[in-house]
């Protein structure tokens, strides 16, 4: 018992263990709910909801009525799990705390400002989900839930995010890469 | 209802292992693409290997079918991957 207390309260555990956790988690959510998990398409629904209240009109297309319905989906749900669970791990080793900032490496290569931070991580997410859609998932939804179902499209994406990934990193960083 | 249930409990579960494997970090998503922390790829790939084995021998067992496969669309997988790529690494998510 309190080898597990212990276990639960590290602030990191080996990537292969909590990897471990999540293809438990991705089996389960096959097996009793017949879903895949995702994380970009919940964003898309809850857009879709607020867009058709906002401006019903702009949203009256194709993919906010059939391809990304407007609903709480079990995607949806799942997000809101998947943010209480980052959560709970935080809790749990006592490392949660509110950051407004880069982190060190962050600073070190964009700048200190935080403002900074801000402008390019909301940037950077619009590109981000811009992709997933485009691609039909992001790491969790087509990556992940699609590799375990040996499908075509996500090793295309793993490796094109990889490709890309690297590319940018490397003009990002340039000689500190 | 139930079904929601679940996908709390699963949410749950998934970004309690997320956190723990450091991937909630901006230098731990970007370090993988300089090649300088693999924690990204290992906690991937543990996570392929163990819901694939898991998924097929379930599936030879006749307990579960296949949900949709995630459609196989060679332009839009490897563009969207592209420009997926490029936010993932200057943002850090």
């Amino acid at each position: 018992m309190n080898w597990l207390k212990t276990q639960i309260s590290k602030e990191l555990w080996s990537p292969y263990v909590a990897g471990v956790l999540l293809g438990v988690v991705g089996v389960l959510a096959v097996w009793l709910s017949d879903s895949l998990l995702g994380a970009s398409g919940a964003f898309e629904n809850l857009v879709g909801i607020l867009g058709k209240a906002v401006a019903p009109q702009a949203f009256d297309n194709m993919y906010f009525n059939f391809i990304m319905p407007p609903a709480i989906t079990w995607g949806v749900v799942l997000f809101f799990g998947i943010i209480i669970g980052g959560l709970v791990g935080a809790l749990s080793s006592r490392t949660f705390k509110i950051r407004i900032a880069g982190d060190e490496q962050w600073k070190s290569i964009f700048g200190p400002q935080t403002w900074k931070r801000w402008v390019i991580a909301f940037l950077g997410a619009i590109v981000l989900e811009y992709g997933a859609g485009i691609a039909g998932g992001c790491t969790s939804g087509l990556a992940i839930s699609g590799g375990m179902l040996l499908a075509p499209a996500a090793f295309l994406f793993i490796a094109a995010m990889f490709a890309s990934g690297i590319l940018t990193t490397l003009i990002a960083y340039r000689k500190n890469y | 209802m139930i079904n929601y249930i679940l996908a709390l409990l699963l949410g749950i579960a998934f970004g309690f292992s997320l956190n723990k494997a450091g991937l909630t970090r901006y230098y731990k998503i970007v370090n993988v693409f300089r090649f300088t922390d693999l924690a990204v790829l290992k906690f991937m790939m543990t996570a392929l290997v163990v819901s694939m084995s898991g998924l097929y021998v379930l599936r030879g067992l006749g307990w579960i079918t296949f949900p949709n496969i995630p459609a196989t669309y060679v332009a839009g997988n490897l563009v969207g991957g592209l420009i997926f790529g490029v936010g993932m690494a200057i943002t850090g998510f």
